[in-house]
């Protein structure tokens, strides 16, 4: 194994309590005698990271989890609390557009003073300084006061000279998220590139699919604590699946099961499950076990539905009208096993929505959901994978008019 | 200062410079009219509202004798009031990028004291033609001083702008102290015009030596060094190390509190 370019060891920062004057001056004193300062707001705890040469991780996670500190710790603009970071070789962070330009300048004197603050001598701007401007693609607004640009102008710009320096370990927050389409296409397509030859990446972003397409890895945090590690697909389905039963449940609050003392859903199970969590790959079968009680002895309907976690449909079946007949298991009792042989729905988070209607089928009485989810690697879209073929223009003809 | 910094104190120091002319019709021009207009203003008030006299001891033109210790004392003043809002007012780009720090303290310190550097010649040159003999050939002692008073404005400005990111009251003390310690200076007057007790306090302003040793050198041509250069020299290196290791310590702790 290559040595890490980063290495954190059990990371922490707390914000000092900066407030109030009084306070500012203890903490004053305090640095100045002791080299630290007491009290304030814990933001990052236990941050333990690795990024080896040639890797690239994704940090995920809400809004206020602490990336954005994570982040400037690394670059060297914040120093930790506790905890160690080791780094070597060269490191560019783009952590806001245009940080370090000044708006009266024009934006080649910013582009020259942006080179130097990453580390670019005089002679390396002025030869790469072509590529600089062909890759920024502002045009003769380069002679305009940056006060002139749009922030599109600005992003694109400053990402055009961080891919002229080059770093070993290239560090980015959510900035892309500002240029046009077609500059965001040529930023990835750079990035793909950079990797490709060998570049580390370190990026903040919340689009889950620029991070699987670029990175390998991810890293969720969650309030201040690194949540999960590891694989990227692993790592943002479980964090999507996280966010889903989160909207879930902010919306439908907590009326979840609405049993009126009809027919109700007596018991559930699905399937195959190992400690009581159902995680299959995708193309498994899936098997929902289901008991449903009914007061008058009558055989009631059963109706089954998969349900994305954020309450999104994907599919529904009832008993009834699959002509399917519930086995009658002891009084007041009826039970079914519904099989979902190659499950072919895309890997995140699911619930199982089992519901029990009158012998009529007509009125739902009761309604229970179980959880499972779908492990594995894909970059498709959408809920299921649809049967599909690539071919060569004009193969199928081929092969229809052959010996 | 490694290859990285040196080259980034170079741009930062040229684009300090530039900013100051930025956007003003006729710009460099600049440099070299305010001095001669403050020279001028001073050469008005001093010489003919105050009639203001040199002790007769010396008979030099006032003006002379005036703007040879002015402008050391102004580029003392400004690059260590400018320095030591140099972190303060680019909190943006401290934010955002991991420079060392003390770079913006020193570049922009070191272009105000460059300025003045070019309107004390200018003024120098002036006196030359209308008022009265300058010691040319004493020039390097006078560089020697003028070092000196650099090292201890570089070292003053570190240790405020540090000191100015947590105690933010110093932004308004400042220029009123440094008002006080102009006028406690013999800049204007002659130390001899002080009344009694006062005068003894002179010895322990570090810029009244400055002030007499650039006037000795010069107007009189005295530039042999003394004992006195070689406090200065102490008084100022041990500044210069406090304000660089205060600075040091408290820089990575810069973003918490701006």
């Amino acid at each position: 194994m290559s040595v890490p370019l980063l290495k954190l060891e059990g990371l922490g920062k707390t914000y000092p309590d900066t407030a109030r004057a009084g306070r500012r001056f203890r903490s004053f004193l305090q640095l100045l005698t002791r080299g630290a300062s007491a009290g304030g707001t814990r933001v990052l705890s236990d941050i333990d990271l690795e990024v080896r040469p040639g890797e690239s991780v994704a940090v995920i996670g809400e809004n206020g989890a602490g990336k954005s500190t994570l982040l400037k710790i690394v670059t060297g603009v914040l120093s930790p609390t506790t905890g160690v970071m080791e780094s070597r070789g060269t490191r560019a962070a783009l952590l806001e557009l245009g940080a370090g330009f000044d708006p009266e300048y024009s934006g080649l004197e910013n582009l020259r003073m942006n080179a130097a603050l990453l580390g670019l001598s005089r002679s390396e701007v002025e030869a790469s300084l072509e590529e600089i401007l062909d890759f920024a693609d502002i045009g003769n607004s380069i002679h305009e006061p940056v006060k002139h640009y749009s922030s599109g102008m600005v992003v694109r710009l400053g990402f055009a000279v961080v891919a002229a320096v080059r770093p070993d370990l290239l560090i980015t927050d959510e900035v892309l998220a500002v240029g046009d389409e077609s500059f965001q296409k040529k930023c990835i397509r750079w990035m793909e590139g950079y990797l490709d030859q060998g570049g580390t990446l370190l990026m903040v972003s919340h689009n889950i699919y620029q991070v699987q397409k670029l990175c390998r890895y991810a890293c969720w945090l969650h309030e201040g604590r690194i949540r999960r590690s590891g694989d990227v697909f692993e790592v943002t389905q479980a964090y999507l699946a996280w966010h889903e039963r989160k909207d879930a449940r902010d919306r439908s609050g907590t009326s979840r099961r609405g049993g009126h003392g009809n027919y109700r859903v007596g018991s559930i199970e699905i399937g195959p499950s190992r400690d009581g969590v159902t995680s299959l790959a995708m193309g498994d079968e899936l098997i929902v076990d289901l008991e449903l009680e009914s007061p008058d002895d009558r055989r009631p309907v059963a109706a089954v539905g998969i349900v994305r976690a954020d309450g999104s449909p994907v599919y529904g079946v009832a008993s009834d009208s699959d002509r399917f007949e519930l086995e009658r298991l002891g009084e007041k009792r009826f039970g079914c096993r519904l099989r979902f042989p190659g499950l072919r729905i895309l890997p995140g988070g699911y619930h199982v929505r089992a519901h029990a209607f009158d012998p009529e089928g007509l009125r739902l009485q009761d309604t229970v959901e179980e959880e499972f989810s779908i492990s594995g690697e894909s970059r498709e879209l959408g809920l299921v994978r649809l049967e599909h073929r690539w071919e060569a223009p004009g193969e199928a003809e081929i092969a229809d008019t052959g010996p | 200062m490694n290859h990285h910094n040196r080259v980034l104190f170079r741009q930062l120091l040229a684009r300090e410079i530039s900013s100051r002319f930025i956007g003003s019709a006729t710009g460099w021009l600049w440099l070299f009219v305010t001095p001669l207009l403050l020279l001028g203003v001073y050469a008005f008030v001093f010489g003919v509202i105050f009639r203001a006299r040199v002790p007769e001891e010396f008979e030099l033109p006032f003006v002379a004798w005036l703007a040879v210790a002015l402008w050391p004392w102004l580029a003392f003043s400004e690059s260590v009031l400018r320095g030591s809002q140099a972190i303060v007012s680019n909190a943006a780009l401290v934010g955002k990028v991991a420079i060392s720090r003390e770079l913006l303290v020193l570049s922009s310190a070191t272009s105000v004291f460059l300025l003045q550097m070019v309107g004390y010649l200018l003024v120098l040159l002036v006196i030359q033609f209308l008022a009265t003999d300058v010691y040319w050939w004493a020039l390097p002692a006078a560089i020697w001083v003028l070092v000196l008073v650099f090292a201890l404005a570089m070292g003053l400005a570190l240790l405020l702008a540090a000191v100015q990111v947590f105690v933010r009251d110093l932004e308004h003390f400042l220029p009123t102290f440094f008002l006080l310690w102009f006028f406690m200076t013999p800049i204007l007057y002659a130390p001899a015009m002080l009344p009694e007790p006062l005068d003894a306090y002179l010895a322990w302003n570090p810029f009244t030596w400055v002030v007499n040793r650039i006037r000795d050198i010069l107007l009189l041509g005295e530039w042999i060094p003394g004992r006195g250069d070689l406090m200065m020299l102490a008084g100022c290196l041990g500044v210069l190390l406090l304000g660089w290791w205060v600075f040091r310590r408290l820089s990575p702790h810069f973003e918490d509190f701006l």
